[in-house]
């Protein structure tokens, strides 16, 4: 038997060749030539609207669960444990639970929970940054860990680097505001 | 009954609004993602990444993971970092770029359908992404 991988190495000789696993998370597929467009239209849109499906099966119990308990005091409750914390950041106790949403899930959870809040535009904007940076940290640890780096220390970075980043952005916005 | 069926339509508003950003975004994507600048693009970038201590080896990952995110590039930041045989210290630095800085499009526009800013999300996102991935290239030298 001849070692073929050897004396013919495929797979390095064509950089654009598709990974033996031709599935991305969201389902999309490496083709080995290029599709014509409309096998890419329809591929993309095939795609989008299995990846929304996937996001909507999560954020809407989330929506209707925290809008439910809004009309309940468990949220206030609940809120007013967290408020000391998320005080730092200029956000309302209430926000924590957006925030382990986001972390676990997606970031699309998290604005599941932040949307009956009714939260005013900087602590949206402070949301989307913070949760921007860190989300989806078990997946996403489980692919940077993939690449030979260490999962968990790039996850652990990103908490600090959004704790970080909502700091220096509400002082910058404090310091917008009173310009 | 009447909260949840005022919470089912609000549930249903964002799941619209959702899939509104979701579908346009993919299929633009991969409508995009063959043509070859994509591919040429990383002579342009060259010298910005220099600055933040990767090699062009590491602009398709990287654009990758700023545009399209960690989940959804994960079959290109892959299957690339292990066919270039990225160093470590380049792998790290990457890491810690799309760590603070990815999926800009898409996780931006649903903070702005909701009423978030999105310049500033974007601002400070790749502002301290560029200090800290250039800060951490020019303390962990290459020997």
């Amino acid at each position: 038997m001849l070692p073929c991988n050897r004396v013919f190495p495929i797979r390095e000789s064509f950089p654009q060749m598709p990974p033996l696993e031709s599935k991305s998370e969201r389902g999309a597929t490496y083709a080995e030539s290029v599709p014509n467009i409309s096998t890419r239209i329809r591929t993309g849109l095939y795609a989008g609207f299995r990846t929304s499906l996937r996001i909507i099966a999560v954020s809407v119990p989330l929506y209707v669960g925290v809008t439910l308990l809004k009309g309940t005091p468990v949220l206030d409750m609940l809120g007013g444990v967290f408020a000391p914390w998320m005080g730092v950041f200029g956000l309302p106790g209430e926000a924590a639970f957006a925030f382990v949403a986001a972390f676990l899930l997606n970031i699309y959870a998290g604005i599941a929970v932040i949307v009956p809040l009714n939260l005013d535009s900087f602590q949206v904007t402070q949301c989307g940054l913070m949760m921007g940076i860190a989300h989806d940290l078990i997946v996403e640890g489980g692919v940077l860990s993939t690449t030979g780096t260490r999962g968990w220390v790039l996850s652990l970075c990103r908490l600090i680097i959004a704790a970080a980043s909502g700091l220096l952005l509400r002082g910058l916005w404090h310091i917008w505001g009173l310009l | 009954m009447e909260a949840l069926t005022s919470a089912l339509g609000g549930a249903a508003t964002l799941s619209f609004k959702l899939i509104l950003i979701i579908v346009p975004l993919v299929t633009v994507f991969e409508v995009l993602r063959h043509l070859p600048i994509f591919r040429r693009a990383g002579n342009l970038v060259e010298p910005a990444m220099k600055g933040v201590g990767l090699t062009r080896d590491a602009a398709i990952p990287l654009f990758t993971g700023i545009f399209l995110g960690i989940a959804y590039g994960a079959g290109i930041i892959i299957r690339v970092a292990q066919q270039k045989g990225l160093p470590g210290r380049e792998l790290f630095l990457m890491g810690l770029f799309l760590a603070t800085c990815h999926s800009v499009v898409e996780d931006i526009l649903v903070f702005v359908v909701i009423g978030g800013n999105g310049f500033v999300i974007l601002g400070v996102r790749l502002g301290l992404a560029v200090l800290l991935t250039g800060l951490m290239a020019r303390l962990w030298k290459t020997d």
